[in-house]
């Protein structure tokens, strides 16, 4: 029961650490600032998710855990807020947003 | 087992310090000041996600307390830059009306 878990808990570590990389590939594959916060916002929501469940597993029921799952949870909550303040940013600085991402004409 | 354990959460920190420093060129080249600050972000998840299997790996309890307050810090970060250059754009723009876009 105890390796199982263990197993089930790296399976999950490699996993999310296979999310950052494609996060991190996604940072020099795209061209401009808004898609390279598409691909930022995976690592940040999928890759810490497995990440820290596969350690959550590993550790099994203490107060570390628990830690975790607070870092995980204080993690899910911030994240979008920076990515909102990051646009916003992006959108007042960036001299060509109109070209880069087309807005509908209502 | 735990041989097997202890070996895959060091090779698997190692990774991800290596796409730290990926992410730390990309924060370099970046053109706009919005890419340095979106690879910022990005290592100082992964170094939460290390410093996290740090404290699995050596059955620290106390190091997932510094990975908790290096999220806190990490958040203020970007929140505080992110806010400082868009009130600056604000004002420049209404400062000299419409046309003061610029690269910030």
């Amino acid at each position: 029961m105890d390796s199982v878990r263990t197993a089930l808990g790296l399976a999950l570590l490699l996993f999310g650490v296979f999310v950052f990389f494609s996060a991190v590939l996604g940072l020099f594959r795209f061209r401009t600032a808004l898609n390279r916060m598409h691909a930022a916002a995976v690592g940040d929501a999928l890759g810490v998710f497995c990440l820290l469940l596969g350690l959550m597993l590993m550790q099994g029921l203490s107060l570390p855990a628990l830690k975790l799952l607070l870092v995980l949870l204080f993690l899910w909550i911030t994240s979008p807020v920076a990515s909102h303040l990051l646009a916003e940013m992006e959108v007042l600085t960036s001299p060509d947003i109109r070209a880069e991402c087309k807005e509908e004409k209502r | 087992m735990t041989q097997i354990r202890d070996t895959l959460l060091t090779v698997s920190a190692g990774i991800l310090a290596v796409l730290m420093l990926a992410a730390l060129v990309r924060a370099v080249l970046g053109p706009r000041f919005t890419d340095r600050l979106v690879a910022v972000n990005m290592m100082n998840t992964m170094a939460v996600a290390i410093i996290c299997i740090l404290a699995v790996r050596l059955r620290d309890g106390f190091l997932v307390d510094v990975a908790l307050v290096y999220g806190l810090l990490s958040f203020l970060t970007v929140a505080v830059l992110a806010r400082t250059v868009s009130a600056r754009q604000r004002r420049r723009q209404q400062e000299s009306g419409e046309g003061g876009r610029r690269n910030g």
